[in-house]
C-alpha cells in the first residue's frame, strides 16, 4: 500500500481524506469511486476494492460509527475487513477488549492500550508508509524523538511528499520544538489549504501555536474546530489548556472539563486525570500537621 | 523583441514618426497619403493626402499639433492635425526631399534633399534661414542634436557631416537680434558661412550612408549606409572618429538609431531584418525578420519603449524587452523588482523597501517571481532570448535588511524555464526540455515528474500546478502525478488566483477564462485590447487591466469598464474602492475607481437584494442601459424599482405578474392596449376584479357579460342585459338573458325581433302558457303554420350559482421577494417549479444511493494489498520476521521529565504531572502540610500542561508540551509554559475587593484564599515582581484575617457588657488590618459607632480622626464630624478595653488577641500571618494549608531566588 514512485494511486482521494481526518469526505470518495472509474480506469482490482473498502470502514470508525462496521462486514467478508471489524468490536465495547485480545492470542498489539512493545514489534515488520507513521507515532509517545527522526527519514526517502510523511514530519517537529514548530505549522497549514481543514488539522495547528506561546492565535484556530464540532474531545482538552493561558475564569476551564466528562469518559486524557487525583488524595496522607487545634 | 504590432496596408511605408504623448504614430507612404494611426488599436485615425508622390520626411512636434512632412514633389508641407489640414508649404528645395524635422526648441524645421542642400526653415515665418552646402550627392538624411547647436547629415557622397548651427540661432535667437530675412539661395551666400558650418567630416563607409542620428546625451552619432555596416562615431570639440563597425546585414542599411535609455543600436534594412547591437560588445544582439519586405525607416517613441518599423507593406510598432514587472502579492505584501533591486511593498502603510540586492549577470529582466512566505524565499525566472537559456534564481531573503543598502545573498541559479512554489519547501521548474522537476530548497532535484506536453506552468495552490500546452490549461496534482482537469484556452499568459484559490482568472492575450477550483469554466471574456493583468478584490470580483482599461469580470460572465488608463500598468490588488497597481517604471501606484457598478450586478446575482436596494437608493445608478441590463438577465422586478415612466414600467410589471404595479401605471397611462393587456394578464392570476375593470374600461360588453356569468355575479350578469337592451345589442341582450335563464325576457325579445315562430315556441316548452296563447292569436292562420311543440322537450335553466364568487382566486403564498416586499406587491407563483426541481434532485440523488449500495457486495478477494500494518503480522514478538530480533526500545525521556529536573519551582513539577516532588517542594519552601485546598489548583495546572494533537486516525492522541523558553531551550533545557500571570492574580484581586465591598466576606475570603494559595504556583522574571507577589500575599493576608474576624465578630452574642466589649475590641483590631482605603472607612464606621455606643469616646475620636484623614464621602464626613464634636466634649472612654492605639501589636489570627511588640510571636510560613505561641504546629488560620511556625526555605516563584 505503499504508494509506488511514479504510480498514480487510484485510492488517493480516498486514502488522503483519511489520513487528514476528513472521514466523512473519505467515505464519500470511497462510495464514489465505482462510478468514477466507468470513465477513468477500467474498474480496479478486487485489491483495490478490498483496500478502499478498509478504509470506508476505518473512516466509519474513526467517525464512532462502530455499528456500520459490525453490521456491514459479514462472516465471509475477506480476512482484512475482518480484522477491521475486530478493531471495531474492540473500539465498540470496553468489556469485551480483554477477550478480544486474548483471541487475537496476543498476536495483534493494536496499540490503544499502551501495549506500546508489542505494537512496535508488530510495526518493525510493515514497511509501508503508514506502519512507519504509526511507528512514529509510537515512538513519540515513549518520548523517543531520536528514534522517531530516524523513522522519519526512512519515510521521506520512500516519499517525501506523501500526505503521511508530512503528517508525520510535523508530528516530529512539534515533538523536536523550537524553530521546528513553525514548519509543523505549515505543513498543517497547507494540508488545509489543499484540501480542507479537519479537526485533526486544526489541533495540530492549536499545538503548534501553543507549544509557541501563541495564545491568541491558538484561540482563533480552535474557535474554529470548536465550531466544526462542539464535543470533540482533542479540541475540548487542548482549549482546557488554552483558556488557562489566556487568564479567562477558572469557570471557562470547568465547562470544557466538564463537557469533556460528559462526553468522552473514557478517554485516556480523563483517564490520566482521574488516575492523579486518585494520586493527589494518596499523597495528601503523607503529610500532617505537627499539631492540631 | 516582444509586443509587435502589426499594422499592414499593403503600401510602402517611407517616414514614421511617434507622438510624443499619445499612442499614435504617423506614417507616411510611397503613395502621397499621410496616414495617423492609434497604435493601441490599430486603427487609423487620419489621412491627410496633399503631397504628390512618395512621402519620406514625416515629424510630429514636440508640444504644438503640428507635423511636418516633406515629399518627392520638393515641398515641405506643415500641417495641424486638430484643424485637420496643411498649414502651409515651403517651397525651395529643387528635388526629393528625404527627411524633415522639426527642432526641440526653436521654430525651426531641418530639410534633407537630393538637390545636396540642407535647409534650415523658420515656420512661424515660414522662411528659409539657413541652406547648408557641402555635401556632393543626396542628402539622405539630417537631424539636429536633440540638446546642442548641432546637425548630422548623412548623403550618398558616402560622409556623415556634422555641422555647426550656433551662428545661426545667435542670429536669429539672441535677445534683440533683428531677425534677419533670408531671401533666397542668394542671401545664403551672403551669410550662410557664418550661420552655419561644417564641423566635422566622417568619412569611412564606402557606399552612400542612409542615415545619420545622434546619441541622445553621449557624443556619439551612428550612421547606416549600402556598405550594409552601422558604424558608431564619437566627437569631440576639434575631431570626431570611427570608434566601431557592426557587420551583419547583408544588404542596404536603411536605418540606424540609438535606444533612447539603453547600450543599444537598431538598425533595419533592405535585407528584411531588424537588428538589435550591443553598443558596448559590437555584437548583435537580436534579429527579427520578415519574408518579403524590405525595411526602410525606423522610428524611437522619444519616452517609451517603443519603436516602430516602416517596409514594403506596412509598418510594425514593437519594443525590445518586456515592460511587466516581475511581482508577487502575499497578504497585504508587494514583492516586486525594480532595477537590481528586490523590493516590498506594505499596501497598509505603503512603506516601500529594498529588501535585497540581486546578483547580475544577466542582461534580462526578472520575467516572473514566485514568492514563499512559509519559507521567504524567492524564485525569479529569467527569461533569454533563446528560451533554452532561461534561468532562474532562488533567493532566501535576508531577514533585516538596511533599505538604503540592502543585503545582496547568493542565491541558487540553474537553468530552466519557469520555477514556481508547490510547497513551503518544494519548487517545481519547467526545465528546458518541457519536463517537470521538483525541487527542495537546497535547490536538489527530489523528483522528475512526467508531464502531459507543457509549455509553461503557473502555480496552483499548495502540491499542485497548472501545466499550459498548446490549446488548453492542465490542472496537475504533483503529488498524485495525474492530472485533475482542463480547460480549453490558447495561449493562457497568466493566472490570478483569487485569494481563496476559489476562483482562478486565467488570462490570455485577448481573453479571459475564469474558472473555479476545479478548474471548471465559469465564463469567457473576449477582448479586442490586449489584457494586461489582473486581481481580485474581496468581494469575488475579478478586476482586470487592458492597455488602456479597467475593467471588472464577474464570475457569472458579467463585464465591463470601469475607467479608462492611459499608460498600461499592471494591477497588484484590489481594496474596496482602490487599485493597487505599478507601472512601467515599477513605481507602485494606487488609482481609484468607481466600485458602484460592478458591486450592484454582484449584489443582483448574489440575489443581495437589500444591497441592490440600497444602491439603488444612494447611489446614481439609473439609466436605461441598467434597466435594459436587469430585464435582460431576468430582473424585471429590481427594474420596476428604478422605472419612473409608466410605459416601462407598466411592461416591467405584467412581465414580473405584478398586477397592482400594472394597474397603477395601466390607470396613468389609460390607453385601450394596456387594459386589454392587463385585462389578459390578470384572467391569468384570477384576478377578476381587474379583469372586470379592464373589461368596463373597454368596454368589452361581452367578454363582460361572461365574466359575470363564470363569476356567478346575477346581479351585475342583469345589469348587463339591462345595458345591452339599451344598446340595442339584441344577441347580447338574448344572451344574456339565455344565461340568466330568464325565459320571459327571452320571449320578449324573439317577439321584438320578429321571431314570432321562436317567441311562440320558447313560451310553449317552457309551460308559459298564457304568453303561448297570446302569440298564438297573433299568427295569421293562412300565411303562418303555428310550429309544432317539440314533446320531448326538457327545461333548458343554466345551474344557480351555487357561491357567488366576489373575491379573487387563491393564489399560491409565494414568500415575498426583498423587491416585491419593497415595492408591495404579490408576486408569481414560481415557487411551485423549484419545488418540482428539488423533489427530481431528491430522486435523483435517491437513484445515486442505490447504484452505490449495489456496487457494496458481493466480491471475493483472495490476496491482500492493503491490510492495515497493525493487522498484517503473522506473530508476536519477532516471530517469522526476516530482519531478526527486533528490540523495542525503552521509553525515552519525556519533557515533562526534564522539566522536573531543570527546575525547583513548585509549579513546573505540578504541570510535569509529579505531584510528589511538587508537594515536597510546597512543603519545604513554604510549609504546606495540608494539601487538601490545593487539589483544585494541582489538578487545573496539571491540565494546562500538555496539549494534544492526532495522529493517525483511531489512535489515541499525541501530546505536545508548551514550554515557556521553547525559543532556545534545546532538547533538554525545557521549562513548561505556566499559564498563570501575576498581573491575572493581580486583577483577580479587584473581584475580591468588590466581594468585600458588597459585604460578601466569606465568599471574599474564599477568594482571596485561592489567590493566596496561587501565589506559590508563580513564575516570575524579575526582583520586582517577586516582591510584588510577595505583596500580594501581604495583601491577602491582611484581608483575610480581618474579615474572618469580622465574621467571627458578628457571630458572637452582645448580651452582656464583657460580650459587648468584645465585639468591641474586636472592631477595634480590624481597624488595624492593612485594607483598602474605601474598606477601612467602613471598618473605622463600625468601630465608631461600636465605641461611641460603649460610651469609649476617646477612642472614639480617635477613629473619628482617622476616619476623616480618609476623606470620605460628604455626608460620611459629615456626619463624622457630628460624632467627633459630640466625643471631644467628653474625652474619656467608660470601659477599660484590651486595645491600645498607640502600642504597635500584630493580631494573632487565631485567637484574635493583639500580640504586643516584643512578645512571642510565631507566624505562618506563608501568609506570615502571626499567632500565639500555642498555635505553633497547627495549621495557619489564614492559609488553611500551612503549619505555623515551621521552618521553611522560604518563597521561590523565580530561578531567580535559586542562584
Amino acid at each position: 500500500m505503499a504508494a509506488q514512485q511514479g504510480d498514480v494511486d487510484e485510492l488517493f482521494d480516498v486514502k488522503n481524506a483519511y489520513y487528514i481526518g476528513s472521514y466523512q469526505q473519505c467515505i464519500n470518495e470511497a462510495q464514489k469511486q465505482p462510478r468514477l472509474f466507468v470513465f477513468s480506469f477500467k474498474p480496479s482490482s478486487p485489491e483495490k476494492e478490498t483496500e478502499r473498502d478498509m478504509f470506508l470502514y476505518r473512516a466509519y470508525i474513526a467517525q464512532r460509527k462502530y455499528a456500520v462496521v459490525l453490521d456491514d462486514i459479514k462472516a465471509n467478508s475477506p480476512p482484512e475487513l475482518q480484522a477491521v471489524k475486530m478493531f471495531a468490536e474492540y473500539l465498540s465495547s470496553e468489556s469485551k477488549r480483554d477477550a478480544i485480545v486474548a483471541d487475537l492470542d496476543k498476536k495483534m498489539a493494536k496499540s490503544v492500550d499502551l501495549n506500546t512493545d508489542a505494537a512496535l514489534r508488530t510495526l518493525h515488520q510493515g514497511e509501508s508508509l503508514e506502519c512507519m507513521a504509526m511507528t512514529i507515532q509510537v515512538l513519540l509517545s515513549l518520548d523517543r524523538v531520536d528514534l522517531a527522526r530516524k523513522e522519519l527519514k526512512k519515510m521521506q526517502e520512500q516519499d517525501e511528499d506523501a500526505t503521511l510523511t508530512q503528517l508525520a514530519t510535523a508530528w516530529v517537529n512539534i515533538a523536536v520544538g523550537g524553530e521546528k514548530l513553525q514548519d509543523a505549522y505549515y505543513i498543517f497549514q497547507e494540508m488545509s489549504d489543499k484540501y480542507s481543514s479537519t479537526l485533526l488539522l486544526l489541533n495540530g495547528q492549536a499545538a503548534c501555536y501553543m507549544a509557541q506561546n501563541k495564545w491568541e492565535e491558538a484561540e482563533g484556530v480552535l474557535q474554529e474546530a470548536l465550531d466544526k464540532d462542539s464535543s470533540h474531545p482533542e479540541t475540548l482538552i487542548n482549549l482546557i489548556v488554552l483558556t488557562q493561558h489566556l487568564g479567562k475564569a477558572p469557570e471557562v476551564t470547568n465547562r470544557y472539563l466538564s463537557q469533556l466528562k460528559d462526553a468522552h469518559r473514557a478517554h485516556p486524557f480523563l483517564k490520566d486525570y482521574l488516575a492523579k487525583e486518585n494520586e493527589f488524595d494518596r499523597l495528601v496522607l503523607q503529610y500532617a500537621p505537627t499539631a492540631t487545634a | 523583441m516582444c509586443h509587435y504590432k502589426i499594422i499592414d496596408q499593403l503600401l510602402q511605408i517611407l517616414g514614421l514618426s511617434f507622438h510624443p504623448k499619445r499612442p499614435w504614430v504617423l506614417a507616411s507612404l510611397h503613395n502621397g497619403v499621410i496616414q495617423l494611426w492609434d497604435y493601441r488599436m490599430c486603427t487609423l485615425i487620419d489621412k491627410f493626402d496633399e503631397h504628390d508622390g512618395p512621402v519620406r520626411g514625416i515629424d510630429f512636434h514636440k508640444q504644438q499639433p503640428l507635423f511636418v512632412s516633406g515629399g518627392d514633389d520638393y515641398k515641405i508641407k506643415v500641417w495641424n492635425y486638430k484643424l485637420r489640414r496643411c498649414l502651409f508649404t515651403l517651397l525651395g528645395h529643387l528635388d526629393y526631399i528625404r527627411t524633415t524635422f522639426f527642432h526641440h526648441e526653436y521654430p525651426w524645421i531641418l530639410s534633407a534633399s537630393d538637390d545636396q542642400t540642407i535647409r534650415i526653415w523658420n515656420w512661424q515665418s515660414r522662411t528659409c534661414v539657413c541652406v547648408l552646402t557641402g555635401h556632393n550627392h543626396y542628402v539622405m538624411c539630417a537631424q539636429f542634436h536633440p540638446s546642442e547647436d548641432l546637425v548630422v547629415s548623412a548623403s550618398l557622397d558616402q560622409t556623415v557631416r556634422v555641422w555647426d548651427i550656433s551662428g545661426l540661432r545667435k542670429k536669429n535667437l539672441s535677445p534683440g537680434a533683428v531677425e534677419t530675412e533670408v531671401r533666397g539661395i542668394s542671401g545664403v551666400d551672403l551669410f550662410g558661412a557664418s550661420d552655419a558650418v561644417v564641423k566635422h567630416v566622417l568619412e569611412g563607409h564606402d557606399r552612400g550612408v542612409n542615415w545619420a542620428a545622434f546619441h541622445p546625451s553621449m557624443p556619439l552619432i551612428v550612421s547606416g549606409a549600402d556598405d550594409r555596416q552601422v558604424k558608431i562615431w564619437r566627437m569631440n570639440e576639434s575631431k570626431a572618429w570611427e570608434l566601431d563597425t557592426c557587420r551583419g546585414h547583408y544588404n542596404n542599411v536603411s536605418c540606424a538609431v540609438f535606444h533612447p535609455r539603453q547600450e543599444l543600436i537598431l538598425s533595419n534594412s533592405e535585407d528584411k531584418s531588424i537588428r538589435v547591437w550591443d553598443m558596448s560588445k559590437r555584437t548583435g544582439v537580436q534579429t527579427f525578420r520578415r519574408d518579403h519586405d524590405r525595411f526602410w525607416v525606423l522610428g524611437a517613441h522619444p519616452n517609451l519603449n517603443l519603436f516602430a518599423a516602416g517596409h514594403d507593406s506596412g509598418m510594425i510598432v514593437f519594443k525590445l524587452e518586456r515592460e511587466r514587472p516581475a511581482y508577487a502579492v502575499h497578504g497585504n505584501m508587494l514583492y516586486y523588482v525594480k532595477d537590481r533591486f528586490l523590493r516590498q511593498l506594505d499596501f497598509n502603510s505603503s512603506k516601500d523597501t529594498a529588501v535585497m540586492q540581486l546578483r547580475s549577470g544577466s542582461k534580462f529582466p526578472v520575467f516572473s517571481m514566485s514568492y514563499n512566505p512559509a519559507e521567504n524565499a524567492v524564485l525569479l525566472c529569467t527569461r533569454a532570448t533563446n528560451l533554452e537559456n532561461s534561468t532562474y534564481d532562488l533567493y532566501s531573503i535576508p531577514k533585516e535588511s538596511d533599505s538604503q543598502n540592502p543585503d545582496a545573498p547568493e542565491g541558487k541559479r540553474s537553468s530552466g524555464l519557469t520555477a514556481v512554489w508547490v510547497a513551503r519547501n518544494r519548487f517545481a521548474v519547467l526545465d528546458r526540455m518541457h519536463s517537470l522537476l521538483i525541487k527542495n530548497l537546497k535547490n536538489e532535484i527530489v523528483k522528475k515528474v512526467q508531464v502531459p506536453s507543457c509549455e509553461e506552468i503557473f502555480y496552483a495552490g499548495t502540491g499542485s500546478l497548472l501545466l499550459r500546452d498548446a490549446d488548453g490549461v492542465t490542472l496537475f496534482d504533483v503529488q498524485q502525478k495525474r492530472s485533475l482537469a482542463t480547460v480549453k484556452i490558447a495561449k493562457v499568459k497568466y493566472v490570478v488566483w483569487s485569494a481563496d484559490t476559489s476562483h482562478v482568472a486565467l488570462l490570455a492575450k485577448h481573453a479571459i477564462m475564469i474558472c473555479n477550483r476545479k478548474l471548471e469554466s465559469l465564463c469567457n471574456i473576449h477582448e479586442n485590447i490586449r489584457v494586461k493583468s489582473g486581481a481580485w478584490d474581496e468581494s469575488g470580483v475579478f478586476i482586470y487591466t487592458t492597455s488602456n482599461h479597467i475593467k471588472y469580470a464577474l464570475t457569472s460572465g458579467d463585464h465591463g469598464i470601469i475607467r479608462t488608463l492611459d499608460l498600461p500598468i499592471y494591477v497588484t490588488r484590489v481594496r474596496g474602492n482602490s487599485v493597487y497597481c505599478l507601472d512601467r517604471e515599477c513605481r507602485p501606484r494606487v488609482l481609484t475607481i468607481d466600485p458602484t457598478e460592478y458591486r450592484f450586478k454582484l449584489a443582483l446575482v448574489n440575489r443581495k437584494y437589500d444591497e441592490v436596494l440600497h444602491m439603488v437608493r444612494n447611489a446614481k445608478l439609473v439609466g436605461q442601459s441598467i434597466i435594459a441590463y436587469l430585464q435582460k438577465k431576468g430582473y424585471p422586478e429590481v427594474a420596476l424599482h428604478f422605472v419612473k415612466d409608466e410605459k416601462t414600467r407598466f411592461s416591467l410589471a405584467l412581465e414580473c405578474g405584478n398586477i397592482e404595479v400594472a394597474l397603477e401605471a395601466a390607470k396613468a397611462l389609460d390607453e385601450r392596449s394596456c387594459w386589454e393587456r392587463l385585462g389578459e394578464a390578470a384572467l391569468l392570476q384570477g384576478h377578476h376584479q381587474v379583469v372586470e375593470m379592464c373589461y368596463q374600461r373597454t368596454k368589452n360588453f361581452d367578454k363582460l357579460t361572461f365574466l359575470y356569468l363564470i363569476t356567478g355575479n346575477l346581479a351585475k350578469l342583469r345589469k348587463m342585459m339591462k345595458i345591452a337592451e339599451i344598446r340595442k345589442d339584441m344577441s347580447g341582450h338574448y344572451q344574456a338573458a339565455l344565461y340568466l335563464g330568464d325565459v320571459s325576457e327571452r320571449v320578449r325579445i324573439l317577439k321584438n325581433c320578429g321571431q314570432k315562430s321562436l317567441a311562440y315556441l320558447t313560451a310553449a316548452t317552457h309551460g308559459l302558457d298564457e304568453e303561448a296563447e297570446a302569440l298564438k292569436e297573433t299568427f295569421d292562420p293562412e300565411k303562418e303554420t303555428v310550429p309544432e311543440v317539440d314533446p320531448n322537450a326538457q327545461l333548458l335553466q343554466p345551474p344557480p350559482p351555487i357561491n357567488p364568487l366576489d373575491t379573487n382566486w387563491p393564489l399560491l403564498t409565494v414568500s415575498k421577494g426583498f423587491f416585491e416586499g419593497a415595492i408591495a406587491a404579490k408576486g408569481e407563483s414560481s415557487a411551485l417549479t423549484h419545488n418540482r426541481y428539488g423533489f427530481m434532485d431528491a430522486q435523483e440523488a435517491l437513484g445515486d444511493d442505490g447504484i452505490g449500495k449495489e456496487e457494496g457486495g458481493g466480491w471475493e478477494v483472495e490476496e491482500d494489498l492493503d491490510l492495515p500494518p497493525e493487522l498484517d503480522m503473522p506473530a508476536g514478538a519477532g516471530g517469522g520476521a526476516e530482519d531478526g530480533f527486533f528490540v523495542p526500545p525503552t521509553k525515552g525521556m519525556s519533557p515533562s521529565q526534564m522539566w522536573c529536573n531543570n527546575s525547583q519551582l513548585p509549579v513546573d513539577h505540578i504541570l510535569a504531572g509529579s505531584f510528589e516532588t511538587a508537594m515536597r517542594l510546597l512543603h519545604d519552601q513554604v510549609g504546606v502540610v495540608n494539601f487538601g485546598p490545593y487539589k483544585t489548583l494541582f489538578m487545573q495546572t496539571l491540565s494546562r500542561g500538555r496539549t494534544c494533537y492526532l495522529g493517525l486516525p483511531s489512535l489515541p492522541c499525541l501530546r505536545s508540551h508548551p514550554q515557556r523558553n521553547w525559543k532556545d531551550c534545546g532538547a533538554k533545557q525545557g521549562l513548561p509554559a505556566v499559564g498563570l500571570r501575576l498581573s491575572d492574580l493581580i486583577s483577580r484581586l479587584q473581584q475580591c475587593y468588590q466581594l468585600t465591598t458588597a459585604g460578601r466576606f466569606e465568599e471574599a475570603v474564599e477568594r482571596f484564599r485561592v489567590i493566596l494559595l496561587s501565589v506559590p504556583l508563580l513564575v516570575v522574571d524579575n526582583k520586582q515582581e517577586i516582591a510584588e507577589a510577595q505583596q500580594l500575599i501581604t495583601i491577602c493576608r491582611e484581608y483575610i484575617v480581618g474579615l474572618t474576624m469580622e465574621t467571627e465578630r458578628k457571630k458572637l452574642p452582645k448580651d452582656t457588657l464583657e460580650q459587648q466589649k468584645r465585639l468591641c475590641e474586636m472592631a477595634a483590631y480590624f481597624t488595624h488590618c492593612n485594607l483598602q482605603p474605601v474598606h477601612m472607612v467602613l471598618v473605622l464606621r463600625t468601630a465608631l459607632n461600636l465605641f461611641f455606643k460603649l460610651r469609649n469616646f476617646k477612642t472614639a475620636a480617635g477613629f473619628a480622626r482617622r476616619l476623616l484623614e480618609l476623606g470620605p464621602k460628604p455626608d460620611v464626613a459629615q456626619q463624622t464630624r457630628k460624632i467627633l464634636a459630640a466625643c471631644e466634649k467628653t474625652l474619656t472612654d467608660a470601659h477599660q478595653l484590651n486595645y491600645d492605639p498607640h502600642n504597635p501589636f500584630d493580631l494573632c489570627a487565631a485567637s484574635f488577641v493583639p500580640l504586643y511588640r516584643g512578645r512571642p510571636v510565631e507566624k505562618c510560613p506563608l501568609s506570615g500571618a502571626c499567632y500565639c505561641p500555642t498555635y505553633k504546629g497547627q495549621i495557619c488560620r489564614v492559609t488553611q494549608v500551612t503549619e505555623i511556625g515551621k521552618d521553611v526555605i522560604g518563597l521561590r516563584v523565580s530561578p531567580l531566588q535559586f542562584r
